[in-house]
């Protein structure tokens, strides 16, 4: 077993990485709670984004600032046109075949990600990367920071925005029912419009800081999602702070894993196994069978 | 519930009192029988004669896995159950099959039949929270385990004649075996066609039995199967451990096919495009799980031989997808032979109008 000292840097390390994880388990968890789609194209739409920040700043010579931004209003606009195409023909149909509709989505960006920028490994590195400060004796660099303050603030923020906005409760009475909510005179559409941008936005900056962390990969952060989902079903796609604490420890696990030998080759299992147990759990105390919709 | 509508269902569940494996076949039925011997003759003895090996080791794949998405489409289609992670199946079985057949010296025949069984029960240990969790949670919990064993196949690699319970020695180059009768790629691609051949008549028999009753009940409504005394647990079970036992085999056969494994062969992407090339085959027909392993071994090999990347596939896949849930819930099995049937109404239209003497009448198609 490694000592104590073993573990601290990667203390920081999954606390950054459960930090992302939550900023896009929320951003799920908001779009399904308004329109009742579990974006499963999430990874793909900010993998996407991030590929095409690199290729700005290193095939054109952009400045970096523009080029996240673009990278992060990437993930809106895409996210924003499926949710306008294909959002109002599949509202009927059930949440599983919403979700399925998502992954075409994922396969056509994993697709053209592979087509366009396949020829040679890239790496993403912030400025914010090259920067830190020490804890102890451990390194915490600037984008480390910004992934935990991120996840933190935007499930705080995104709270506070469904609980005290126009907006905001419009949206919850669309996870209520969108017929009534119709009825009552909320503009469903502008109200879905606004879940999908929103939550393309997030899905674009965890694209982002997703490729500084964990590297700059088509299929390794169009797959990430299923961590960020394991986050979401933990809050059984309803709880924001759940999903958050969620996150955490699924980042926290993951990262703790790789000093140990024996398991740390497995360590990227674990928010699949911790997301599968805590599913079979909660099933087994009929929690789920309140979840709206998802049966 | 299924990822399609359930508005075009399939032409199964008669409601007559005969019983269900007596009942006489449906004429559509008899000629559907019939272009499946012509297939089959087709494949058997003429293809391994005109084709080249490379094209014969590409059928022999689309065989194989036109047996994996025969489990996909009858989970998805006839109970309405999805699986985001059978190519992750696929890989277990290959693994299992490896292993068996390093570790054992027992006939071909048997260690194939044991690779499925065994994975039938590990699959069906899957199916386990099928019972509670149905619907979104279920797919969700195939993905996550698709991304495990996927991660896991990376540490440990497949066997190849090494020592421990892992057996992968890096430095072996040993192939898993074929079966003594058929060494040859030509004689393997017929071994296969035969195997695959006896994987679809078990899911017909399936399909037209008291199983594909039951699941067509559970398919509508499972209320209202419990109310009919359909053993919901049982058969939803037994989709599980059929579907696996199927990916199970083929597993196997792919094993044989490639002789060495790789667990990077396997990645979660596409257990995806799995799921893409079935709806698009359509999961109402088993003729779509042969559509299905046609999109999803012949066309990249025939996009890499006209030099265009098969990166274009995935994008097609993924358009496919949408399209079908949208518009075409009965994907091409049931498209096609409508398109040809109105193909074959226009081309008599305009050959009616331009020569005066009409013949029998008949359309070509």
């Amino acid at each position: 077993m490694p000592s104590w000292q073993d573990f601290q840097p990667f203390i920081v390390t999954g606390l950054a990485l459960g930090g992302v994880f939550s900023l896009s388990g929320v951003g799920m968890v908001v779009l399904y709670r308004a329109t009742g789609v579990l974006n499963l194209a999430y990874g793909a739409v900010g993998a996407m984004g991030a590929f095409i920040a690199w290729a700005l700043i290193n095939d054109h010579g952009w400045p970096e600032g523009v080029a996240y931004l673009v990278c992060i209003l990437f993930g809106g606009v895409v996210t924003l046109a499926y949710g306008m195409a294909f959002g109002p023909p599949l509202a009927g149909r059930e949440p599983l075949v919403k979700a399925v509709a998502t992954l075409g989505l994922a396969l056509i960006l994993l697709g053209a990600m592979s087509w366009i920028w396949s020829d040679k490994a890239r790496s993403m590195v912030l400025p914010t990367t090259k920067e830190g400060f020490y804890v102890g004796d451990v390194l915490v660099n600037y984008t480390q920071v910004i992934g935990l303050a991120l996840g933190i603030g935007v499930t705080a923020f995104t709270a506070a925005f469904l609980r005290y906005t126009k907006l905001g409760t419009g949206m919850r009475a669309l996870a209520d029912d969108r017929e009534i909510t119709a009825t009552l005179g909320v503009p469903v559409r502008r109200v879905e419009a606004a879940a999908w941008f929103g939550s393309g936005i997030l899905s674009g900056a965890a694209g982002l800081l997703f490729s500084n962390l964990v590297g700059l990969d088509a299929a390794t952060l169009t797959f990430l999602v299923i961590s960020s989902v394991a986050a979401a079903l933990i809050a059984r796609l309803q709880s924001l702070w759940v999903t958050l604490a969620a996150g955490m420890f699924i980042g926290l696990v993951t990262a703790m894993a790789t000093p140990i030998l024996s398991i740390s080759q497995y360590r990227d299992m674990a928010p699949f196994v911790i997301a599968t147990i805590a599913l079979l759990f909660l099933s087994r105390h009929g929690s789920l069978a309140t979840a709206k919709g998802a049966r | 519930m299924g990822a399609v509508d359930t508005s075009t269902p399939p032409p199964a569940a008669p409601t007559s009192k005969v019983r269900a494996g007596g009942r006489r076949l449906q004429p559509n039925e008899i000629r559907g029988l019939i272009a499946m011997a012509i297939v089959v003759v087709i494949a058997l003895a003429v293809l391994p004669a005109i084709l080249s090996v490379y094209w014969v080791t590409v059928l022999t794949a689309v065989a194989y896995i036109s047996v994996t998405a025969l489990g996909l489409n009858l989970l998805m289609g006839r109970v309405g159950l999805v699986s985001l992670g059978q190519i992750a199946v696929l890989a277990m079985g290959a693994w299992i099959f490896s292993k068996l057949s390093f570790s054992t010296g027992l006939p071909y025949p048997i260690v194939l039949i044991l690779t499925g069984l065994i994975t039938m029960v590990l699959g069906t240990l899957v199916g386990l929270p099928a019972l509670r969790l149905s619907g979104l949670y279920l797919a969700l919990i195939t993905l996550m385990l698709a991304g495990a064993i996927t991660i896991a196949l990376r540490t440990m690699q497949f066997p190849n004649g090494g020592p421990g319970f892992l057996g992968n020695d890096p430095n072996s180059s040993a192939a898993v075996r074929r079966p003594s009768i058929a060494m040859s790629d030509p004689a393997f691609f017929r071994y296969t066609v035969i195997v695959c051949l006896i994987m679809f008549l078990i899911a017909l028999w399936h399909v037209r039995g008291k199983a594909g009753h039951a699941w067509a009940a559970i398919r509508q409504s499972e209320p209202a199967a419990l109310a009919a005394g359909v053993n919901i647990t049982l058969y939803k079970l037994w989709a599980f451990a059929l579907a696996s036992f199927m990916t199970g085999v083929a597993g196997g056969l792919m094993a044989s096919d490639v002789g060495r494994l790789y667990a990077i062969s396997f990645p979660t992407d596409k257990s995806i495009v799995l799921l893409a090339v079935v709806l698009m085959g359509g999961i109402y027909s088993l003729w779509g799980a042969l559509i299905a392993g046609a999109f999803y071994s012949l066309l990249p090999a025939l996009l890499n031989d006209w030099g265009l990347p098969a990166d274009l596939l995935t994008i097609l896949f993924g358009v496919g997808i949408i399209q079908v849930l949208l518009t075409a819930p009965g994907g091409l099995a049931q498209q096609f032979p409508r398109d040809m049937k109105n193909l074959g109404k226009l081309i008599m239209r305009l050959f009616r109008r331009s020569s005066a003497p009409p013949d029998d009448g008949r359309a070509p198609a």
